[in-house]
């Protein structure tokens, strides 16, 4: 397996978050310093950079393609307005306690939701339902919204992007409006994670992890935890909801049973969480090896983890949306591709010129985009 | 990852103390440096082009209630953000409530990997201003907690107080916390050097304790040398046969614990009259003090040596037969007593060469103190790891800081340690080099316990 470079981007400082568009079209980057930078996957190719949010960029997030089947009307008849697919619509959050809407078409600034004085550190778009779920190849089947972003009339009613700033959490509609606000968690929300159905949204936060329903803005259950979460991800099948804590450990839910595991053993802090496609494995960081848990079946418990080594800590982890290969990032600028079922897991070493921040595969799993401490992008091309 | 860690220092202390005013100085004199402040939720700092992060304090507390395990989950949350870029920070300012526990912040240091290996924790800063700490040193245990933790102590304000009560403030605070500089200003007017780069929390500075400020307390607070002829001699307690003469021990004792018909009492010999044999004895007699007392009654001998002697008093009084087999300088220690002491050779009541009163522990005016213990020769490895682990253990809750330097038998290497609360660091470093081998070890915490300690520790000599 070969990684190839396809193109490399700079910000002007360290790259703190990635998105690609829903369509693999375009890749935002933004920068610790603020700055955004929208480039074309194709080329790299970028226009000047969106300015981001003052203060600095902690945050961003696509919204994702609305298929033909959510849209309110075919394209057909909404043809005179010429407006923006929703695909070049991403969110943004930073340190002025604000989201930010972009347009990626046309460099323009479309909405902000000012949310108060914390600072705006997660940000999650509600997956749409399954009937209406997101493609993956490109096709005349997806629509486009029929009028521009600042009238969403159209796009499907549990569109909603998910905002938590400080100890504060709020539903924003996708004009940037404020759908719900919902009570302070009981201290600052350290992630949020929805459920891949959309239904609802955990939001984490030291002493816990509270679902809140999407719909009725109630909340379903409460998973409590005596320490501190990094991170937080559902299964793709909704079976395990996972955090990664500070103390250090990975903690599993499995919320329709009311079970709980508990994986201890971390050298460090565990700060980032990654599941494949299929639910089977969970991979995380925590230490000099990617821990890789099976929640086949049962679940880990019992299990020996499959652990990646790495020769530092490791500081970013991402499976493929729909395939099996685990990209993993370590602090001395390593980056490693993995297949955990195999024997040999290892199919590819990279050495980055610096520790890599963010790692995102594309919408179709061919490229995968890497940004770093130095600031510089990378998406390199998986060839097998 | 290769960048060495960014020092932070981290500045305490109450409410209108002056914090602000010495943070803003340190910006404005720190040109060409790169800093970023940290201030609470209250902060007002205002330098321009600087980078100021306003913060709530977080406590992460634990569910078992170990407040050995908190820490501050909002730095763990900033910092880790600081760290999001290119260029490099020079150093870090925290500004804390002036309710806030020093522990936490300290232990956020220590506990979380990316802190550790990211960061240096430089030291703490406490500022006490003059004019008012007295009140709060009286109302709350945090202005005290903050005194005990710092590895600076800023003492602010000093043109709003007499140089008498000055003086006096400083020899209260300096009891409590016996290891931090102390350092006098009237506009938080100190040099920078005075609060950056203090390596408070470093192995290698932890050896710079000033012995002068280690041993201000003692389980005596009166000791005597007399040349003393051999023969049978006479120790007497209270005011009958030769009361009030002069050149007894007579003055009046305040602060007087325990059993008043009960005076502790050691007689060590020394070599002579000199500073260095009167140290050695007094060092050997903090030992005995530790030890288990022997109790005698009035009319029974007493011996010079390594036993502590516990005076059964009748109504205060008591004459104590004392047999002095070879001539030379002995040094008569005293607990504390109410009673004048003297020494009767053949019936003639004869004057100490030397006397000196001690900064006794049981001054008891505030629950946060430092427990010095220094003593001559080598300590057992096991038995000190055994030690240090079980105390840290059932008292770190209560012990802010400690340093020491130590000598570990079968090391050529002084053993250097520092802890905060439960987390214990220690390190060997350079050889002793032929300087006469010795341990210093300091405690600062609250509700100390002097003899057990002193007790222990000498339990760990080899």
């Amino acid at each position: 397996m070969n990684l190839i470079k396809h193109w490399a981007g700079q910000l002007d400082d360290y790259v703190i978050d990635l998105a690609w568009s829903p369509d693999g079209d375009r890749l935002a980057a933004a920068s610790g310093a603020g700055p955004v930078m929208v480039f074309s996957a194709a080329s790299g190719a970028t226009a000047s950079p969106l300015p981001g949010h003052e203060g600095g960029t902690n945050c961003l997030a696509w919204m994702p393609v609305v298929p033909a089947a959510a849209a309110g009307s075919p394209p057909s008849e909404t043809a005179g307005g010429l407006p923006p697919p929703a695909s070049v619509i991403f969110a943004s959050g930073g340190q002025d306690g604000a989201v930010k809407f972009w347009d990626a078409a046309t460099g323009q600034h479309t909405g902000t939701a000012a949310l108060g004085k914390s600072w705006v550190e997660q940000l999650a778009w509600r997956p749409l339902s399954q009937k209406s779920e997101v493609r993956n190849q490109k096709s005349e089947e997806i629509s486009v919204p029929p009028h521009a972003s600042s009238d969403v009339r159209s796009l499907p009613s549990d569109l909603c992007l998910a905002a938590a700033a400080g100890r504060q959490f709020t539903l924003l509609n996708a004009d940037a409006s404020v759908r719900h606000t919902f009570p302070p968690a009981p201290k600052t929300i350290s992630a949020l994670a929805w459920h891949p159905q959309g239904g609802a949204v955990a939001v984490a936060y030291f002493g816990g992890v509270c679902l809140w329903d999407a719909g009725t803005f109630a909340a379903q259950k409460e998973f409590a935890y005596g320490n501190g979460i990094h991170a937080l991800v559902w299964s793709p099948d909704g079976k395990w909801l996972v955090s990664g804590n500070q103390d250090p450990s990975v903690h599993l839910w499995l919320p329709a049973e009311d079970q709980e595991f508990h994986m201890s053993g971390y050298e460090g802090k565990v700060k980032h969480l990654s599941f494949d496609h299929s639910s089977h494995w969970l991979a995380t960081s925590g230490g000099r090896e990617v821990c890789t848990w099976d929640c086949s079946g049962e679940g880990p418990e019992g299990r020996d983890p499959t652990m990646l080594p790495h020769d530092a800590p490791v500081c970013a982890v991402a499976f493929q949306r729909r395939h099996g290969l685990l990209a993993a990032a370590s602090e001395d600028g390593a980056l490693q591709l993995w297949s955990p079922e195999r024997k040999q897991p290892l199919r590819a070493t990279m050495r980055l010129p610096a520790p890599a921040t963010r790692l995102g595969w594309s919408p179709d799993d061919r490229l995968l985009a890497i940004g770093t401490e130095s600031g510089a992008v990378f998406v390199l091309r998986c060839e097998l | 990852m290769s960048d060495a860690p960014i020092p932070v220092t981290v500045l305490t202390g109450f409410l209108g103390a002056g914090k602000t005013t010495l943070l803003n100085r340190i910006l404005t004199e720190q040109h060409g440096r790169k800093l970023a402040v940290i201030e609470n939720e209250f902060g007002e700092v205002g330098v321009d082009n600087q980078l100021v992060v306003s913060s709530e304090e977080e406590l992460f507390a634990m569910n078992n209630g170990c407040i050995c395990c908190s820490v501050r989950g909002d730095l763990i949350r900033i910092l880790g953000r600081l760290l999001k870029r290119t260029d490099r920070l020079d150093g870090i300012l925290i500004e804390t409530t002036g309710l806030a526990d020093p522990g936490p912040v300290a232990q956020t240091f220590f506990t979380d990997d990316e802190m550790r290996t990211r960061f240096r924790l430089d030291a703490i800063v406490t500022v006490v201003d003059a004019k008012h700490i007295l009140l709060h040193l009286d109302r709350s245990p945090e202005a005290k907690k903050q005194i005990g933790f710092a590895d600076v102590l800023i003492l602010n304000k000093t043109d709003l107080v007499s140089p008498a009560e000055l003086d006096a403030l400083e020899s209260r605070i300096r009891r409590m916390n016996t290891a931090a500089k102390v350092h006098r200003a009237r506009n938080a007017d100190v040099p920078l050097s005075a609060v950056l780069e203090v390596g408070g929390f470093s192995l290698s500075r932890a050896a710079e304790l000033d012995p002068k400020f280690l041993q201000p307390q003692y389980p005596f607070e009166w000791a005597g040398a007399y040349m003393l002829p051999a023969g049978n001699h006479k120790l007497i307690i209270g005011h009958h046969d030769h009361a009030h003469e002069p050149g007894g021990h007579d003055h009046e004792h305040h602060h007087h614990q325990g059993n008043a018909n009960e005076l502790d009492v050691v007689i060590m010999p020394a070599k002579s009259l000199e500073e260095k044999d009167l140290a050695a004895a007094r060092d050997a007699a903090v030992l005995v003090f530790a030890d288990w007392e022997n109790r005698v009654k009035s009319g029974e001998a007493v011996a010079p040596g390594g036993t502590l002697h516990r005076l059964l008093l009748e109504a205060g009084d008591g004459s104590y037969p004392l047999k002095i087999g070879q001539r030379g300088v002995y040094v008569v220690f005293e607990g504390c007593g109410e009673d004048p002491l003297h020494i009767q050779v053949a019936g003639e009541t004869v004057r100490p060469s030397w006397q000196q009163d001690f900064e006794h522990n049981h001054s008891h005016e505030d629950d946060v103190t430092s427990v010095g213990l220094t003593a001559p020769g080598d300590l057992d490895p096991r038995r000190l790891n055994e030690w240090i682990g079980r105390l840290l253990q059932t008292q770190g809750a209560d012990i802010y800081r400690m340093k020491g330097v130590l000598s570990v038998k079968g090391s050529p290497n002084r053993l250097v340690c520092q802890g905060v609360h439960m987390l214990f660091d220690g390190k060997y470093d350079r050889p002793w080099n032929g300087e006469p081998r010795s341990n210093t070890l300091v405690f600062i915490g609250k509700n100390l316990d002097r003899t057990a300690l002193t007790e222990a520790f000498k339990a760990c000599l080899a």
